[in-house]
């Protein structure tokens, strides 16, 4: 059960899970924009997934190095640092994690790229919510269990 | 009546027809009769005072060297034709030399006096023998002519022929004297009337005392007035445009008050409703105490220029607009990304409002905070269809106000940030945080840094990624102005001429128009400021422009 009253929004992570969940249940999600990042977590929490947020790519990338990570979800165009260059790092700290992409922009070259490079699935903004969410359930059980 | 009363009363009756034939000339002279006609009867009533006397005017040429038939209605034709257009000299006959000279010549026998030489077979045909010929002179002391009397007899001049002499160089020094000037005011006028119509001049004089005024037939034309109206000032102003009227009455009063000059530029409505420009300028004359006396002025049709710079004015406006549109178009990316982000953000805030009702477990406070946010995203795809549409409409209201330019670069790289994400490039910015506030149109200015920004981006599109640089940076010259440096390392500008960039056509792309530059340079300018570019030391071009501080913040602001 997802508590909703912690949702929080802040420079730092952004974080709507309850503290019995392990990571190994929890999305992360990350998007530069602060109203896109708070409306998918909302999505993904109103379908019962616990969900923590980044709005800077390099804080995902130190929470990683400390955590297990299942699946993430990352916006494609970001000012600090582009969605499939996050990828390439994730890919060498943790190769494991499942990837789904999500852009504003329909851009066959990216999606192919972020295709070649084992991405789970690929979205363009905005998206169906039940396919969205069925493809990130979807991704989560691919996740093999420590 | 005694004798010498009977005598003094006879001779005054013999000389009353003599005055009254000199009366008469100078009434010739006062109305402006012809000089031949005057002089004529000046040498016919000289002919009649002494039995056998012949007479004759010559008029000296304007070249002051050669002498014009004036009259000689006595004188045998063929001699008449052989003196017009001789020229005067120390030995040319008696009128000759007498010019020459500039005093009475008398020669008593022409066939034996030496001046005579040259016409004394001539003077012989026609039965000539004494020649006595005075200079006419101006009041100014110039010779005018001569006045010559002849007589078939070799002798001198007698006291009574002397007089007659001197009055008739005296009238026909005024009647010449007063043609010459009248020359002069004709082909002075002239002059000026050539002038005025080469350059589409029309004159006017106003008379404020006598409420009345006088137009040159171009001033008629310009202003609409049939040729034989009677004209006042009232009548003049009438045909300035209702709206320019009272600006143009207060200007002519205030020239009036003051004796000064007036000037104006406004518009003219003629009958049947057809508008003209025009630039009138005109000044007060005032008689020798001072006293108001007249407004002259001139008044020059300037519709055709006005008509131009108007077209001028559209045509630019037009390429403006145009090349606004076309920096749209080069945004797309941005563009789909500004309004992509909220509308994700409502879609999945209401599928997630959906989904937590349809489990029933929905938290009031946070349905409040999702009702909230959909609210707010809605009003910033407004916000950036608003932006977008202001960036393409057409000036229609183009007022200036005080801006940051700071902030205005912090802005405008927002409009195209996702651009600069796709490009894979980077946009560093350096801000002078004393920059001065400048005084611009808000969308103009946005134009000339997306133009600038857009350029940049391409000019790195071919280096590798980790080179696609671009520094903004702003700056305070002297608190007196900001610039905006857009710096890039791309393969930078034409190496001799790195301003050409500027002119119109020029263009390295392949689908530009060339006209970016040229547009980004004209609203500079129109701000009252400047552009340039150059190569950057090291590499890619530098792109900079400076605004004037605008009035009250010539000293450093904060942002």
């Amino acid at each position: 059960m997802v508590d909703t009253s912690r949702l929080e929004v802040g420079d730092r992570a952004i974080c709507m899970t309850s503290n019995d969940k392990s990571d190994a249940e929890i999305v992360c999600l990350v998007d530069d924009d602060l109203s896109v990042l708070k409306s998918i977590q909302r999505l993904l929490a109103s379908d019962g997934l616990s969900v923590r947020g980044f709005n800077k790519p390099k804080e995902f990338l130190s929470h990683v190095q400390a955590h297990s990570v299942p699946v993430v979800i990352l916006d494609i165009w970001m000012e600090e640092m582009s969605g499939l260059e996050l990828q390439a790092r994730l890919s060498e700290l943790s190769p494991d994690t499942r990837v789904i992409v999500i852009t504003g922009r329909d851009d066959p070259g990216a999606k192919l790229t972020a295709l070649q490079k084992g991405v789970t699935a690929f979205f363009t903004k905005p998206f169906d919510d039940d396919q969205f969410l069925k493809a990130v359930r979807s991704a989560l059980a691919m996740h093999p269990t420590e | 009546m005694s004798e010498a009363n009977k005598v003094a009363k006879g001779q005054r009756e013999a000389e009353e027809p003599f005055y009254a034939g000199q009366t008469r000339i100078l009434e010739m002279i006062a109305s402006d009769a012809p000089l031949p006609e005057i002089l004529t009867n000046l040498v016919l009533l000289m002919e009649a005072q002494e039995e056998g006397m012949l007479c004759s005017i010559l008029v000296l040429a304007v070249d002051g060297i050669r002498v014009r038939h004036g009259a000689a209605p006595s004188l045998p034709e063929a001699y008449v034709k052989a003196v017009n257009g001789a020229p005067i000299g120390p030995r040319n006959g008696s009128c000759g030399t007498a010019m020459y000279l500039k005093r009475p010549v008398v020669v008593t026998d022409v066939l034996a006096d030496p001046l005579w030489a040259d016409y004394r077979h001539l003077a012989e045909i026609c039965g000539l023998r004494a020649c006595w010929s005075t200079p006419i002179f101006s009041p100014q002391g110039d010779v005018l002519g001569s006045f010559a009397m002849y007589r078939q007899e070799p002798r001198g001049p007698n006291a009574a022929e002397t007089h007659l002499t001197q009055i008739a160089t005296h009238i026909a020094g005024i009647a010449i004297e007063r043609q010459r000037v009248q020359e002069t005011l004709r082909e002075r006028d002239a002059r000026i009337n050539l002038a005025a119509e080469s350059a589409d001049l029309a004159f006017w004089v106003i008379y404020p005392e006598q409420n009345t005024a006088w137009m040159s037939d171009k001033g008629r034309a310009i202003y609409g007035f049939d040729s034989k109206l009677a004209l006042n000032r009232d009548l003049i102003c009438s045909r300035v445009h209702p709206d320019e009227r009272a600006a143009v009455h207060a200007a002519f009063d205030r020239a009036c008050a003051s004796h000064g000059l007036f000037e104006s530029e406004h518009r003219l409505v003629l009958p049947y409703g057809k508008t003209r420009w025009v630039i009138v300028r005109g000044r007060c004359l005032e008689d020798e105490h001072g006293n108001l006396l007249e407004l002259i002025g001139v008044t020059i049709d300037v519709s055709a220029q006005k008509q131009a710079d108007l077209q001028l004015q559209l045509q630019r406006e037009e390429m403006s607009h145009l090349n606004r549109v076309a920096l749209m178009g080069e945004m797309t990316a941005s563009v789909a990304h500004e309004l992509n982000q909220p509308l994700t953000a409502i879609a999945n805030n209401a599928s997630a409002a959906r989904r937590f009702l349809e489990r029933g477990n929905i938290d009031p406070v946070l349905l409040q905070q999702l009702l909230q946010d959909m609210v707010a995203d809605s009003q910033r795809a407004g916000e950036v269809i608003r932006g977008i549409r202001a960036l393409v409409q057409k000036d229609k209201t183009v007022v200036r106000s005080v801006l940051n330019l700071n902030a205005v670069i912090a802005d405008t790289l927002r409009l195209v940030s996702s651009d600069i994400v796709l490009r894979e490039s980077v946009v560093i910015t350096e801000m002078d945080r004393s920059l001065p506030q400048v005084e611009a149109v808000l969308v103009q200015i946005q134009q000339v840094l997306l133009n600038l920004i857009m350029n940049a981006l391409d000019a790195v599109e071919a280096r590798p990624p980790a080179e696609r640089r671009i520094i903004i940076s702003t700056r305070s010259l002297n608190g007196e102005s900001a610039e905006v440096s857009v710096r890039d390392f791309g393969t930078g500008l034409p190496k001799d001429r790195p301003d050409k960039v500027f002119d119109h056509f020029f263009s390295t792309k392949q689908t530009g128009m060339g006209m970016g530059l040229t547009i980004v340079r004209s609203i500079v300018e129109t701000h009252g400021g400047k552009i340039g570019a150059e190569n950057a030391p090291d590499r890619g071009a530098r792109f900079f422009f400076h605004l004037p501080a605008a009035r009250g913040d010539s000293k450093s602001q904060a942002a």
